[in-house]
């Protein structure tokens, strides 16, 4: 014990000593010091202080953002908050975090609360060390099927890792999430019917299908997307549970919602317009009321938080809209929600889309199992008048594209991300969409400029004709 | 021509569900039953051109075994007889002897093929493979991935469906892939099979009875060019 804590006080001291050096060479965002850190003590988060509470963030979608609105409220509360919201979600990222948060001799005495997110598939080597009071679970889809196989898997994952003394916040609308620890304490949160609901899946990716208990088939009552919405199975009587948090008259144009706690209801504000923003805030909410705020304290807090927008954001540039809306690579989940979103929309709509992985490209060849699981099918929609299907998978895209329906005539290919940029239309009145991954982000800001040069380069062209 | 596809509610993972649809979209005649776990498959009374069975979870294998297990002999007969049958994934474990997996989880399979799966939990295995594929006259490359949580062992070269040119075979150092006994054709390659491989789907829908081409296929043809020059690369590494 006593060699294990001299080890890591050297590791904390090396790391905080790499953090000046890094600043002075420009490299202060990395995962360096928790890197450097692991590497001199690979059990240093055993040794790191805590602060008095631990929240953890995680689930497939919505953590990055329920993580970040979660410690933009805590601290609006008065709290301290140790995050890694400048790192990664993986244990040199937390680590990285402790690193800066600790003093000389580990102890964290800045911060009251940390607010981690969580890679899921990272928690067996974070959670014996960092035990969460608190576990915010959003919700379990299908990933990236070559790191995370299926959601059942990584449920499973969660179940084996998150400490028997942490109580979990689930979404009741995701069986799959709800079926994690079932032993530990938990409270639900899920969003009522809505007006857009269906019984039957819509979707290509339906992963609760049968009963968890006895295999009968789940009758659904009402289905959001996917596997998302309230189901029971006739044969046992399982059924999904009740929400503690409940959004009722969810209005996602209006940008509201009521959120029921008991025989109470109490009005919220949405920052956007998706229903994944709706299941942020309400998860967010529930957390706040876990941590003992009244939703009186909760309401103004959350009206002044904006949240990032590196995912999607809109401006107009000459006579057309640009949207860039991240659609996550290797992701059939993400690619789902992105299509049905933008065919939902009003308007006549162009496409540029570049969800390549880049770094396959290079060394190996993106494995595109997932364009399959994808419901390209959103895509085959009047309203989409022209596609440009970009990059190193654009032929994929392409014969995926028609297998859903969707005209030829509609469709171009192009290897070349610039390129492809030049060949969308910018008629007046469009909005011209990007749809690109994460691990695109810094190719796509650069195509999405060069769309802004041909967006206003097509306006001065249209109205010198006019002129 | 008809298609029973067995299990849709837990054989959806890795787009293997598109297989099916891209036949039905080659070939109008394709008409596609769907067979639920615990009902008698359809094949098993004749009438069915091709079975097919996809990806699963763990738990979904052990369910597809509980379901055939009580036709285990008949199902045998019907492969012995010619039925066309084709496995993707690890589909192709419920076939075997068993799945051993190193997280203690253990399901003995039908015991039609013969080889075991090992699975390692924490250490997924993904490769592209690259492979050939020959029935008497016809030969084509064969395109592919692998995401798998093990590969299949014990069965040795014998009875392949392709035979490995880049890649990982049945195991690391083998130089076949999957498993042919008369008309079933098994492997370990996930999703898109028949898309991603126009010139093997067309064999397929010759040998059942159907003349048209693969569906859209200039573009697939293209695409699965494309594919062959990424995969002969030697610059890419087949493993991940």
């Amino acid at each position: 014990m006593r060699m294990g804590k001299l080890r890591f006080l050297l590791a904390l001291w090396a790391a905080k000593l790499s953090i000046p050096a890094l600043k002075i060479t420009r490299h202060n965002g990395t995962d360096f010091p928790g890197f450097l850190a692991l590497k001199l003590c690979p059990d240093f988060l055993r040794y790191a202080g805590k602060p008095d509470t631990v929240v953890a963030v995680t689930g497939t979608n919505g953590k990055t953002t329920v993580s970040n609105m979660l410690s933009d409220a805590l601290e609006a509360l008065g709290h301290r908050v140790l995050t890694n919201r400048a790192g990664s979600n993986i244990i040199s990222g937390i680590s990285t975090a402790f690193v800066r948060n600790c003093d000389l001799l580990g102890r964290v005495r800045r911060c009251d609360i940390a607010v981690l997110e969580v890679d899921e598939r990272s928690s067996p080597r974070i959670y014996p060390h960092v035990k969460p009071d608190l576990v915010v679970l959003t919700n379990l889809f299908r990933d990236s099927i070559m790191r995370n196989a299926h959601p059942y898997y990584i449920a499973d994952i969660l179940t084996r890792s998150i400490p028997a003394g942490a109580k979990l916040i689930l979404n009741a609308d995701d069986l799959i999430s709800c079926s994690v620890c079932p032993d530990n304490a938990r409270a639900y949160f899920g969003v009522g019917r809505m007006e857009s609901d269906v019984t039957d899946c819509v979707n290509l990716i339906d992963d609760v299908r049968i009963c968890p208990c006895c295999g009968g088939k789940l009758t659904y009552a009402y289905r959001r997307y996917h596997h998302i919405g309230k189901a029971r199975c006739d044969a046992c009587g399982f059924a999904s549970p009740e929400s503690d948090y409940l959004a009722r008259q969810v209005d996602l144009s209006g940008r509201t919602m009521t959120v029921q706690e008991g025989e109470s209801s109490f009005a919220y504000r949405l920052s956007s317009d998706s229903i994944f923003n709706a299941y942020n805030t309400l998860s967010v909410v529930a957390a706040l009321r876990q941590l003992g705020y009244e939703h009186e304290k909760i309401v103004p807090v959350l009206e002044n938080i904006t949240v990032s927008s590196s995912r999607h954001s809109e401006e107009t540039v000459g006579k057309v809209r640009l949207i860039r809306q991240m659609s996550k690579e290797k992701n059939a989940l993400a690619g789902s929600r992105a299509f049905d979103y933008i065919a939902g929309r009003a308007g006549r709509k162009e496409l540029l889309l570049m969800m390549n992985c880049l770094g396959d490209t290079r060394h190996w060849s993106e494995n595109t199992c997932w364009i399959f699981d994808a419901d390209f099918e959103f895509l085959n929609d009047p309203s989409i008048v022209q596609i440009v299907c970009a990059g190193a998978r654009c032929r994929d895209y392409k014969l995926r594209l028609l297998m859903a329906g969707v005209p030829e005539d509609r469709i171009l290919c192009e290897d070349d991300e610039f390129r492809a940029a030049e060949r969308l239309s910018y008629t007046p009145g469009d909005d011209v969409y990007l749809l690109y991954g994460t691990d695109s982000l810094e190719r796509a800001y650069r195509v999405y400029d060069r769309m802004k040069a041909y967006a206003l380069e097509r306006a001065q062209a249209d109205e010198e004709a006019n002129a | 021509m008809r298609c029973e596809v067995l299990f849709p509610e837990v054989c959806h993972l890795c787009g293997d569900g598109m297989n099916i649809r891209y036949l039905r979209q080659s070939c109008e005649a394709v008409e596609v039953i769907e067979t639920p776990l615990n009902s008698r498959p359809v094949f098993l009374d004749g009438g069915v051109d091709l079975v097919y069975l996809g990806s699963a979870t763990e738990d979904g294998l052990r369910r597809i075994v509980a379901s055939l297990l009580p036709y285990r002999q008949e199902i045998e007969q019907r492969i012995d007889e010619g039925q066309w049958m084709l496995l993707t994934g690890n589909a192709l474990d419920a076939l075997g002897e068993y799945v051993d997996c190193d997280d203690g989880w253990r399901l003995d399979g039908l015991g039609l093929l013969p080889t075991h799966a090992e699975y390692h939990m924490m250490d997924r295995h993904n490769s592209f493979f690259l492979g050939t594929f020959e029935d008497g006259d016809f030969s084509t490359e064969i395109v592919g991935f692998k995401s798998l949580f093990g590969h299949t062992y014990g069965a040795g070269q014998e009875d392949p469906l392709f035979t490995l040119v880049r890649g990982v075979g049945r195991y690391p150092g083998c130089g076949v892939e999957g498993f042919r006994r008369n008309h079933l054709m098994a492997t370990y390659l996930t999703g898109p099979l028949l898309i991603l491989n126009p010139p093997f789907t067309g064999w397929l829908l010759r040998q059942l009875g159907c003349d048209g081409a693969p569906a859209f296929e200039e573009a697939a043809m293209e695409n699965y060019r494309r594919r062959l020059e990424e995969f002969h690369d030697l610059h890419r590494d087949p493993l991940y």
